[in-house]
């Protein structure tokens, strides 16, 4: 379960005066269920990416138990994230063609060249977790809330301690978007894993332990 | 990975496709060249593998290859009968045959031949030799059934010849497949064709040499009536032995079913003939005979040797068609890059992804690098099979045209340029999976 220690965070984008991201401090301790919020364009999914792995920061540190993977070349992000972070995104990115399991199992395929044991045997309790029965069915072929809860499936299956997942619900209705909140706050918490979720919607924020509130770039106090 | 890859080639059917018939028939275009000019190559010298040394009159060289090896008709001077007398005698020749030739049957050139050219074809599959004057021995693709006659016709059927009504053959045998020409040719005794002009020449005399209205001199008779060089008009293969019954044993028998008298052939009085296939008894005799039988009046010449030269000019063409070939392959070669760059354009998206969901970049790189490689290798691996199915299309039909057999096949050095072509579809599929591997995740997911 690892902490997530963020200091002197600062990103700035050419031709502008003001830093898009400036985060003198944020410390989120392990197993913890935060929520991200902020009006569009205010840095939540830049910082998402910063602690990921997926973008580089310039200045500053990200240290993950001690980790300080602002400073880690490319592979070895990618290889830090494989190992320690299950992401779920807007967009699912989902593999069509593909089924539903050898959707959940990818990551893993992709990282190593045989499975590790077990491993199809988690993919189908998460499978049955998240409620899709039939896991051989190809993707592109299930509904919006099916694809989502496959990708949260698929976001647990290399056993993360870091959960990340940026506007898990927003392109979904009300009803799949609230089992989608349901499962991702209950998963993480039976995986014992740190939850950092980017959402504007207030059913999955309020099942969150605490919520931090971007705007500009900057950390504003939450309200209530 | 491999699930990925074909989930992917599946979902793009159609356009992995068409990718794989465009590069199929760039390479099959490649292929086809390169086999067919061997082909040809390879068919033209097995043909005339049988003729060690041909003796001419003095005259093209070329032409009395086409001639006397791939039997295309054309007048050709005649060669005196004591250069064939004088070859038989010559110890170092193992054996010397004529060749005459002017008539057919349908479209199946007849040769006027003797007995040690039968042999040196390859002798006969089925049936005996001929042993009388009214006897044939057919090549193995004429249509002729042993006991068949027919009356041999002056020029080929489709261009309007006339009939020798007065001669009838009997196919009494049949040659092994040769791979040649000759596997279309029907073989007659050459006294059989002396006799047949002879009279006829004989008749033209008697009706005041009327001959064939409209034909020229030069065409009437067979492969050319002109004297060759210092020979007297009498020693001509019309008429000789006919006005004096007294000198009939050098001139042809009248009697169609007289027996083969190989003396004749080779006696010194006799007619001349087109040309003369000579096998010496070694490489050296070979050299001397060719040496000593170049002269004002004769010919004599290695077929390998004039085949060789024109080798040297359809080498020329074909590298003018690999160039043509190269450049389409080229072409395709930039259009096909074209068309997967904008396809890996299209998937920024799902390539971000896979590097986000914890795909190494390797694993990214080797991802798209399997998808072009396997839709360009299936490509070229069909091309191969579409130029070789194409050549071997090719080949049969000049086959069926020529009699020339035309081993289509692959040797040893096309390995080389294959494993290039590979190689250079490794490397062309390594462009698009580099910008893969080189894309940012986070940016790809954005876009």
């Amino acid at each position: 379960m690892p902490t997530l220690t963020v200091e002197e965070l600062e990103v700035r984008f050419p031709g502008l005066d003001t830093p898009a991201l400036a985060i003198p401090r944020l410390g989120i301790a392990a197993g913890a269920r935060i929520g991200l919020t902020g009006p569009s364009g205010s840095g939540k999914t830049t910082l998402l990416n910063l602690i990921t792995g997926l973008e580089r920061a310039g200045t500053g540190r990200i240290l993950w138990d001690g980790t300080d993977i602002a400073r880690l070349s490319e592979g070895r992000r990618d290889r830090w994230r494989a190992a320690n972070v299950g992401l779920v995104m807007q967009d699912f990115h989902l593999f069509d063609g593909l089924s539903a399991r050898d959707n959940v199992l990818l990551p893993l395929r992709l990282a190593r060249f045989a499975l590790p044991a077990g491993a199809g045997e988690e993919a189908d309790r998460l499978l049955g977790r998240v409620g899709i029965e039939r896991r051989g069915q190809k993707v592109e072929t299930l509904s919006r809330g099916q694809k989502q809860r496959v990708a949260v499936a698929r976001a647990l299956i290399a056993r993360p301690g870091i959960l990340i997942a940026d506007e898990p619900t927003a392109s979904l209705d009300a009803e799949a978007g609230a089992v989608v909140a349901a499962l991702l706050t209950e998963l993480a918490m039976e995986a014992g894993a740190t939850l950092i979720v980017a959402s504007h919607d207030p059913r999955l924020l309020e099942r969150l332990d605490r919520v931090v509130r971007l705007e500009a770039g900057r950390i504003r106090p939450a309200e209530g | 990975m491999f699930r990925l890859v074909a989930a992917d080639l599946r979902r793009n059917a159609l356009g992995a496709l068409a990718i794989v018939l465009i590069v199929a028939f760039a390479a099959a275009l490649g292929v086809a060249v390169t086999l067919q000019e061997r082909a040809l190559r390879l068919g033209s010298a097995r043909a005339a593998a049988a003729f060690p040394v041909i003796v001419g009159a003095a005259g093209s060289e070329t032409q009395l290859i086409l001639s006397a090896v791939f039997l295309q008709p054309a007048p050709l001077g005649l060669v005196p009968g004591r250069v064939l007398a004088a070859l038989a005698a010559d110890p170092r020749v193992a054996w010397a045959a004529p060749v005459g030739f002017g008539d057919f049957v349908e479209d199946y050139p007849i040769v006027g031949t003797t007995q040690a050219l039968v042999d040196g074809l390859g002798g006969l599959r089925e049936g005996q030799g001929f042993a009388r004057l009214d006897q044939a021995v057919v090549g193995a693709h004429v249509q002729l059934r042993t006991g068949d006659r027919f009356h041999p016709l002056h020029g080929q059927a489709s261009s309007g010849g006339h009939m020798h009504g007065e001669t009838t053959y009997e196919v009494v045998g049949r040659l092994a497949p040769t791979g040649t020409p000759w596997d279309r040719a029907v073989l007659v005794p050459i006294e059989a064709v002396w006799r047949t002009h002879g009279m006829e020449a004989l008749e033209e005399a008697a009706e005041g040499a009327h001959g064939h209205a409209g034909e020229t001199p030069g065409e009437d008779g067979h492969a050319g009536q002109q004297p060759a060089g210092d020979e007297p008009a009498g020693e001509e293969l019309a008429g000789d032995g006919h006005a004096d019954p007294a000198q009939q044993h050098a001139g042809p028998a009248t009697d169609p079913h007289a027996r083969i008298d190989a003396a004749r052939v080779t006696a010194a009085g006799a007619p001349g003939v087109p040309a003369i296939v000579v096998k010496p008894r070694s490489i050296a005799d070979a050299y001397k005979l060719r040496q000593e039988w170049r002269t004002d009046t004769t010919l004599a010449l290695f077929p390998a040797e004039v085949l060789t030269r024109l080798y040297a000019t359809l080498g020329d063409a074909r590298r003018v068609l690999s160039a043509v070939a190269m450049g389409a392959q080229a072409l395709v070669a930039a259009a096909i890059l074209l068309v997967i760059l904008l396809h890996v354009g299209q998937r920024r998206r799902q390539i971000g992804a896979l590097r986000a969901f914890g795909a190494p970049r390797l694993a990214v790189f080797a991802v798209v690098w399997m998808e072009g490689f396997a839709l360009l290798g299936l490509g070229l691996l069909s091309g191969i099979g579409l130029g070789y199915g194409a050549a071997l299309a090719i080949a049969a039909r000049l086959q069926a045209q020529s009699g020339v057999a035309l081993p289509v096949l692959f040797t040893a050095d096309d390995l080389a340029p294959l494993l290039l072509l590979a190689g250079a579809t490794a490397a062309l599929a390594a462009v698009p999976a580099l910008l893969a591997y080189r894309q940012s995740p986070a940016a790809a997911l954005r876009g």
